[in-house]
């Protein structure tokens, strides 16, 4: 797989110390080529330094603390070794909810938006220029609509005495008095489902999408000839190809999924009121902010944050080369 | 004895022997205040005419000490936390309005500065809400001045009471019953929500069986919301959704405003709210207009419920720059005029007691019951800074709501409430 | 392969046209529904039809003025702009730095750049929010435009070095053979090269401008006129929970200069992300 994708890195050094060009200037010119990468990283690495590397630091110290609003203020430390990962670790509500709602949700999620958005990928790629226009476009609106607006859409929609779905069901006679939506564990997960699928599968299938366009036709056209059929044709030829985006495509939905906050904060006893539909991310935050209680909170934060890290490192060993990167 | 039954009329008695009512500026910071700002943070929706209400002190105060006047106004909702952050960020007003359950917590981080010197400088000793300044009170220190209080009754639809020949009722028996005929007289109204998500809503019944939120023994807090009586409370309450229909699915997840939304949709027969709503319901649907009465939440055999009696203090950050010019607006703000006519105004009642005397005798009809109720139905929560880590835990809204949604019963829900209240209060 | 119409193919086209409007369905229903609950004058009424029982454009009106959502979406543009700008240049030139120069800490980097990602925002509320006390911006826009770009910077890097890997170094090879410096090839070979890649990503840095409401509702707590308009219609919501006519309004007014950004961009968009990722 080391194909064109290392190689520029590569050439470039090579480029850049034989680009100098000739004579006295070429000394100069190789100090300056490899200052170079450091000049142009510097602006994004300085911002990234203040601003997210030492604050992730901090989050770390803060864990290991019982730091609450009077240490804020006056900046003290107050060190309590891992009591606030021992908290964490220890409460069932941990294991029973709120680590089960995270990762379930995020698996089922993941799942849907890809699948799904791969699906609609190949169904526009069979579909005539005018189609795919318009399916595209309809497919940006669902992407476009902001993560606020689109839950309050999807709350009202399920809303208990004067949304559709109520109004539908019971019209069909499916229901005799309206359900409440947001109360139950289950149908509560399934409209943040719903919500974070129909806002996250555009991305997927757009990507998908040109990546399929790109797939080989001369290759496909043989493999039919050779009597495979569209389902075999897929996995033995479209699917390897586009290996790469589908990496892409599920690292990244399964970073945004695992981390769905809004979505679940915004919706009706989603914000801790409910406990049975608490996620780490709205843990977190509720325990920070309503108790005043920021280094337990940060310390399940630093907890969900390494969930995904060795979600990370897995899928990485498995899909990816490090040279690859 | 109760304790949270507050002496209000031992209060009132002792004001009479401080008669003077001391509404002259202390601190004396005059015109030499001139070019400066106090920024100043009040809760919105309490009182529907504030813009013009603002206008004017602001004017006032600009003659009297010079100093503008910047007011903003902060939502309920999203309150605490923008107090926190701004607490945390150093960015906090000169003075701010905190809801009464707060004010100790604030204190307790450092964040405001003690005002006990000034009131008794402008001899308001003794001439406060003794509840109000019980909950302004952090280790033997003011914090907190009393602004207003509220207590919560019931509020109704005279028209549909009096249509369908239902009495207002006055214990729980009736109560109940006012329900299922409400409900086979109007099949289209909600005749009692039940909220799931509003535990303002759900302690009168707590108190009204006779149950405790919570009490203090010695060092130790005990949450009661575990207690026979209480549980009886709660079931009797859910009951009315669960077993007679008086609510709708959706109320599960509502909030304190979306009864006062649904009220004011003209959707609702009844409900428990606070003094200060109906100038807002009116305010929504004119239509309502005489249309609206109240009654204090009846007892469970007879008597009075009691409801929260909350409210605000102002309160001054130690941060502001000009203590003494924080003082006067925040003493132009609780006495006098203008203490008064917020209260007419916004259907609270001033938490200074000469004041409080003024509103109650020209409270009109709507008022009487709150009035009634405040007197002889104010109860106040534990007071202590970790209350306010209770309500951020939302501990009784889960219990109800857990309830409501039929996930739990009334015996599991109360005592997974009871524990968690009893862990939270006993926090170092 | 042949082009006549014969049953299969008849059959094929229904299945593919129902698959169609149901895609459709699903994807359009939930902003029609907004924009058709935002133009009715009864929509909390109880019982609606899928179209406004009376047409009214009062809800527009109230959230513009009353709701102070005209604030919001000028606040929320101003930062959108500048964080889809400043993104934009800094993570161009870092994703040059990574993809055409070999150098050391490069892989670390990289990895860096891809774990700060999996970083929940909630998580880092806290010490961001005393890291801008510190830089005094609380309460600023300014502050919230760098902590997005900061936010947004990570993506952006990563999306982007695959585009500057895929221009062909020959094409830079004979810009320096023509004697231009490399600030000049930089402009005039690589940047019409990655210009796809630079509308992905300015894309993603637009969403997180205009949807994040975490850092808002903390850096901004103390004034609601430098509201944006996801924090501004959390707030505008819970005053008015069950007035949904006006909250679909104000989700309208939010979401559509967003939908239009996104069908302009649409064509770019797609080749864009293809090539991030696959060259990635």
């Amino acid at each position: 797989m080391t194909t064109t994708i290392q190689s520029p890195a590569a050439v470039g050094t090579s480029r850049s110390a034989a680009a100098g060009g000739p004579g006295p200037r070429r000394r100069r010119a190789i100090t300056i080529a490899a200052a170079r990468p450091w000049l142009l990283l510097a602006p994004a690495l300085i911002v990234l330094a203040v601003l997210l590397l030492w604050p992730l630091v901090r989050v770390l110290i803060f864990s290991f603390q019982d730091y609450g609003l009077r240490e804020i203020v006056s900046g003290d430390t107050n060190f309590i070794g891992v009591d606030n990962y021992v908290e964490a670790l220890t409460d069932p509500q941990l294991w029973s909810v709120v680590l089960p709602n995270t990762v379930l949700f995020a698996v089922l999620a993941v799942l849907c938006t890809v699948v799904l958005g791969t699906l609609v990928a190949i169904l526009m790629t069979n579909l005539s220029v005018l189609w795919r226009t318009v399916v595209g476009s309809a497919i940006m609106v669902a992407w476009a609509m902001p993560a606020v607006t689109g839950t309050y859409v999807w709350v009202w929609i399920f809303d208990a005495d004067s949304g559709i779905v109520n109004q539908l069901l019971m019209g069909a006679g499916l229901m005799d008095e309206p359900f409440n939506w947001f109360t139950n564990r289950w149908s509560f997960y399934l409209i943040v489902l719903i919500n974070v699928v129909h806002h996250g599968f555009p991305f997927v299938a757009i990507t998908v999408m040109a990546g399929l366009l790109g797939v080989s036709k001369e290759m496909l056209e043989a493999a039919q000839m050779d009597g495979a059929g569209p389902i075999r044709r897929f996995f033995q030829i479209t699917f390897p190809s586009l290996k790469q985006v589908f990496t892409v495509v599920i690292i990244l939905s399964t970073i945004w999924d695992f981390k769905v906050f809004g979505q679940v904060y915004l919706m009706p006893g989603g914000s801790g009121t409910n406990r049975s539909v608490l996620n780490l991310g709205v843990w977190s935050y509720v325990e920070s902010f309503g108790q005043n209680r920021y280094g337990f909170g940060s310390a399940i934060a630093v907890l969900l944050t390494l969930v995904l890290l060795v979600i990370t490192v897995i899928y990485i060993r498995v899909l990816m080369k490090e040279d690859e990167l | 004895m109760k304790k949270r039954y507050l002496p209000l009329a031992i209060l009132a008695t002792a004001a009479l022997s401080l008669t003077a009512c001391s509404s002259g500026t202390t601190g004396g910071s005059g015109s030499d205040a001139t070019g400066q700002t106090l920024d100043v943070w009040i809760m919105q929706g309490t009182n529907t005419e504030s813009d013009d209400f603002f206008d004017r002190v602001g004017e006032e105060f600009t003659k009297e000490t010079g100093a503008k006047l910047n007011v903003e106004m902060v939502q309920w909702a999203d309150a605490h936390d923008r107090f926190v952050t701004a607490i945390a960020g150093g960015t906090t007003p000169d003075v701010a309005e905190t809801g009464t359950t707060w004010t100790a917590e604030f204190a307790e981080s450092g964040a405001l500065a003690p005002i006990g010197d000034y009131v008794t400088e402008a001899g308001l000793d003794g001439e406060l809400v003794e509840g109000l300044v019980e909950a302004g009170t952090l280790d033997d220190t003011l914090y907190g001045m009393p602004w207003y209080a509220g207590v919560r009754s019931v509020i109704y639809r005279t028209d549909i009471f009096e249509a369908a020949g239902i009495a207002v009722p006055t214990n729980w028996a009736e109560f109940q019953d006012a329900i299922v005929a409400l409900k086979a007289s109007n099949p289209d109204i909600i005749p009692f929500p039940v909220a799931g998500d509003a535990e303002q809503l759900t302690y009168p019944w707590v108190w009204g069986a006779g149950g405790e939120v919570a009490t203090k023994k010695g060092d130790t807090w005990t949450s009661g919301l575990d207690s026979a009586e209480s549980q009886a409370g709660i079931k009797f309450y859910t009951d009315l959704a669960l077993e007679h229909g008086s609510s709708t699915a959706g109320a599960t997840t509502w909030k304190e405003t979306d009864v006062l939304d649904n009220f004011a949709q003209g959707k609702v027969g009844m409900a428990v709210m606070g003094s200060w709503t109906p100038a807002t319901i009116l305010d929504k649907n004119p239509e309502l207009e005489g249309k609206i009465g109240s009654f204090p939440i009846p007892g469970q055999t007879s008597g009075i419920s009691p409801s929260m009696l909350g409210g605000s203090h102002l309160s001054m950050f130690e941060s502001s720059e000009n203590k003494d010019l924080a003082w006067t607006f925040m003493n132009m703000m609780t006495t006098g005029e203008f203490a008064t006519e917020w209260a007419t105004q916004s259907g609270y009642f001033p938490g200074e007691t000469t004041a409080l005397d003024a509103t109650v005798a020209s409270a009109d009809e709507i008022t009487q019951a709150f009035a009634t109720q405040m007197v002889d139905g104010g109860a106040s929560l534990p007071v202590t800074p970790k209350f306010g880590a209770v309500q951020a835990k939302k501990t009784t809204n889960t219990m109800i709501q857990s309830i409501l949604s039929g996930e739990k019963t009334v015996e599991q829900a109360s005592a997974d409430a009871a524990a968690e209240m009893t862990e939270i209060l006993n926090e170092k | 392969m042949s082009r006549k119409i014969t049953p299969a193919r008849v059959r094929r086209n229904v299945i593919v046209g129902a698959l169609v409007t149901l895609l459709l369905i699903f994807t359009l229903f939930p902003a029609f529904w907004m924009i058709s609950s935002a133009f009715d004058a009864n929509a909390a009424s109880g019982a609606r039809g899928l179209f406004p029982s009376e047409l009214t454009l009062d809800n527009f009106i109230y959230v513009l003025n009353d709701g102070g959502f005209a604030v919001f979406l000028r606040n929320s543009l101003v930062v959108a702009v500048a964080v889809v700008l400043a993104s934009a240049v800094l993570s161009l030139l870092a994703s040059v730095a990574v993809a055409r120069f070999r150098f050391k800490f490069r892989t670390s980097m990289l990895l860096m750049i891809l774990i700060v990602q999996m970083v929940p925002m909630e998580a880092l509320v806290i010490p961001l929010f005393v890291q801008v006390r510190d830089l005094h911006l609380l309460n600023t826009l300014l502050g919230l435009i760098i902590v997005y770009i900061t936010i947004s910077l990570p993506f952006g890097i990563w999306m982007l070095r695959g585009f500057v890997a895929a221009v062909p170094v020959e094409l830079e090879e004979a810009a320096f053979l023509d004697g231009a410096s490399w600030w000049r090839m930089f402009r005039s070979v690589m940047l019409p090269l990655v210009m796809p890649g630079l509308v992905a990503t300015s894309v993603f840095s637009f969403i997180t401008a205009w949807n994040e409401f975490i850092f808002a509702m903390t850096m901004l707590g103390g004034a609601s006129e430098k509201y944006t308009v996801a924090i501004g219609l959390k707030q505008f919501f819970g005053e008015h929970s069950n007035d949904w006519g006006s909250v679909m309004a104000a989700s309208t007014l939010i979401t559509l200069p967003v939908m239009i950004f996104f069908i302009v961009v649409q064509g770019k968009l797609s080749s864009g992300l293809v090539a991030g990722a696959v060259k990635g």
